[in-house]
């Protein structure tokens, strides 16, 4: 009885701590989402952590007031069409190659296998010119394409391994006994291997989605047309004149941030599973 | 024999895929960049000559480059220390069986999740003095006495973005770490329990020890992952004020696309890649601790 009431202390105390350090971590997502609903005397003024005016001013100069060069509705939309276009893809890449690394033993320990996951640390940087260049001689600058192109060969190799985990998982003994009533491989792979994988493509998927949805430097590199920009590179051009409307830049981030929130809580679970799986085999 | 063979090439064939983006945007480059930095070119010029080890020699002349070496590293570190300690208390905290843990694991993952630019800008706004709330928090608790230009001054640019990109890492490294504690089966625990072990004794002496290896796995990851940041640094200071916070990364995007000076550029980002190349080699064939 002692041991219980003490345990439960324990646990109470535990879930105290646990609360103060996600305060911690997270307040900033919360005053940002409160703060891009004030006015501009409010915005720059001596900081009160809620408005006192509340207002959906910065979101309607934000997605209303717009011009060709500041159009953040048409940011978003090619941010989602890129990111759309980098997750099917690289689900596809990802799910075809980890296959193959799941089922053929050599290819497991192999070193071309390994050699994908080696270039994530190599720095990024050494790439910009020669992929700048690459793409401008094929006529891609300023193509949402090749973004697509881009990150799809930085997303692929992580997905591939991640699914290799969830691959290894499904028994052998149901391919083969489709195999034995004369299902092909395509079939097989199509209707019986991905619907058993699908928490791991889910997790895979999201982690698509949510890095080419936020990634910066490439954009910045391979689009210059203003209305082709991505989201965070046209949230980035609020603060290129001297004048910084903080007020939609404010509203803006939430914009961003919030569909990674809404895509990232529900598939959490998977997504921490698929990447400890990954990460405690290695 | 051939059959083997011929099964061998078929489960290469799977690869294909996944190796053909890889090489693409990954390998080929790398190649072009060493051989960019053996010449002299410009952007948007057709012509550009061969100049030997001319970049190389312009480099060990040019005093940004050596600065931002330095910068670089005092940016890695700074960043190490936080980035190999802290996640090993919130992984600790995190690594319990009760209601609720799940969503907690969740919603500390959001900072890693969350796109550096939306971070970035609303950050500029948040560390600004007079009117931004993190100088405010910090003079109401009494811990700073005077209103700080966090961004805008020299001394403090650097350990500020330190903390806001240590804190974007935590995430991650959390969850590698979590990863490792629940492959700790449970009776280690009970086993030392039984033995008298308590508390901070567990941690030393037991826990400690079974996570060596990922703590130093995540150290490599985050070395890695830091010295390429680039948003959030070009996004809050550009470098600046001065070039107090210009890393190598900033110093070769501004070398090769403000100034275009594309071998020198190139130059540079080949001996960066030497240089982790040789960091690599140094922390896990002489650093890590053998098994």
């Amino acid at each position: 009885m002692n041991s219980l009431t003490a345990k439960r202390v324990n646990n109470l105390i535990a879930l105290m701590v646990i609360i103060v350090v996600l305060l911690l971590l997270i307040w900033p997502f919360f005053y940002i989402f409160v703060s891009s609903f004030k006015p501009l005397r409010e915005i720059m003024a001596r900081a009160v952590f809620f408005p006192v005016e509340a207002t959906w001013g910065n979101y309607e100069t934000l997605l209303f007031a717009r011009t060709p060069v500041r159009d953040f509705p048409r940011f978003l939309l090619n941010s989602l069409l890129v990111s759309l276009a980098t997750t099917a893809l690289s689900l596809t890449v990802a799910s075809i190659s980890g296959y193959g690394i799941a089922r053929g033993k050599r290819l497991k320990s192999g070193l071309l296998s390994r050699l994908l996951l080696l270039f994530y640390v190599f720095p990024t940087i050494v790439l910009l010119i020669p992929i700048h260049g690459m793409f401008t001689s094929v006529g891609l600058y300023d193509n949402l394409w090749s973004l697509v192109i881009v990150y799809t060969a930085m997303i692929a190799p992580f997905c591939t391994w991640l699914l290799v985990s969830f691959f290894e998982n499904i028994p052998k003994d149901l391919e083969e006994s489709a195999s034995l009533e004369g299902a092909s491989l395509f079939r097989i792979f199509i209707r019986i291997i991905l619907p058993l994988a699908a928490p791991g493509l889910v997790a895979a998927g999201a982690y698509a989605f949510i890095t080419s949805w936020g990634e910066y430097l490439f954009a910045l590199l391979l689009i210059g047309s203003s209305l082709k920009r991505t989201a965070p590179l046209g949230l980035a051009t609020f603060t290129a004149e001297q004048y910084i409307e903080w007020g939609p830049l404010l509203a803006g981030s939430i914009l961003i941030m919030v569909p990674v929130f809404l895509l990232f809580l529900p598939v959490s679970g998977y997504f921490i599973k698929g990447f400890t799986a990954g990460a405690v085999k290695e | 024999m051939n059959r083997i063979r011929a099964q061998a090439w078929r489960e290469h064939l799977f690869l294909l895929p996944v190796l053909s983006f890889v090489l693409l945007i990954f390998a080929y480059p790398y190649i072009r960049t060493f051989l960019l930095a053996f010449y002299n070119v410009s952007f948007g010029a057709r012509e550009s000559y061969f100049v030997g080890l001319g970049n190389f020699q312009a480099l060990l002349r040019d005093l940004d480059f050596w600065s931002a070496i330095g910068r670089s590293f005092t940016w890695a570190a700074g960043n190490l220390l936080v980035q190999m300690t802290v996640p090993i208390g919130i992984a600790l905290l995190l690594n319990r069986r009760m209601r609720g843990i799940h969503l907690a694991r969740a919603l500390v993952m959001l900072p890693w999740i969350v796109p550096s630019a939306a971070i970035a800008v609303c950050l500029r706004w948040m560390l600004l003095p007079r009117i931004g709330m993190i100088n405010q928090i910090l003079l109401n608790t009494g811990l700073m006495d005077r209103e700080m230009h966090f961004l805008g001054s020299s001394a403090t640019a650097m350990p500020t973005l330190i903390l806001i990109n240590s804190w974007k890492f935590l995430p991650f490294g959390t969850l590698l770490i979590l990863s490792a504690l629940q492959s700790i089966p449970e009776s280690v625990f009970e086993s030392a329990a039984v033995d008298g072990a308590r508390g901070f004794q567990m941690f030393r002496y037991i826990t400690f020890p079974l996570l060596g290896s990922m703590i130093w796995f995540v150290g490599f990851v985050a070395f890695a992952w830091n010295f390429n940041i680039f948003d959030l640094i070009w996004l809050t200071t550009q470098g600046g004020p001065g070039s107090a916070t210009e890393t190598l990364p900033v110093l070769i995007y501004r070398t090769a696309f403000r100034t275009f000076r594309l071998g020198e550029a190139s130059a540079m980002a080949v001996f960066v890649a030497i240089l982790l190349l040789i960091v690599g080699i140094v922390y896990f064939r002489v650093l890590t601790p053998k098994k």
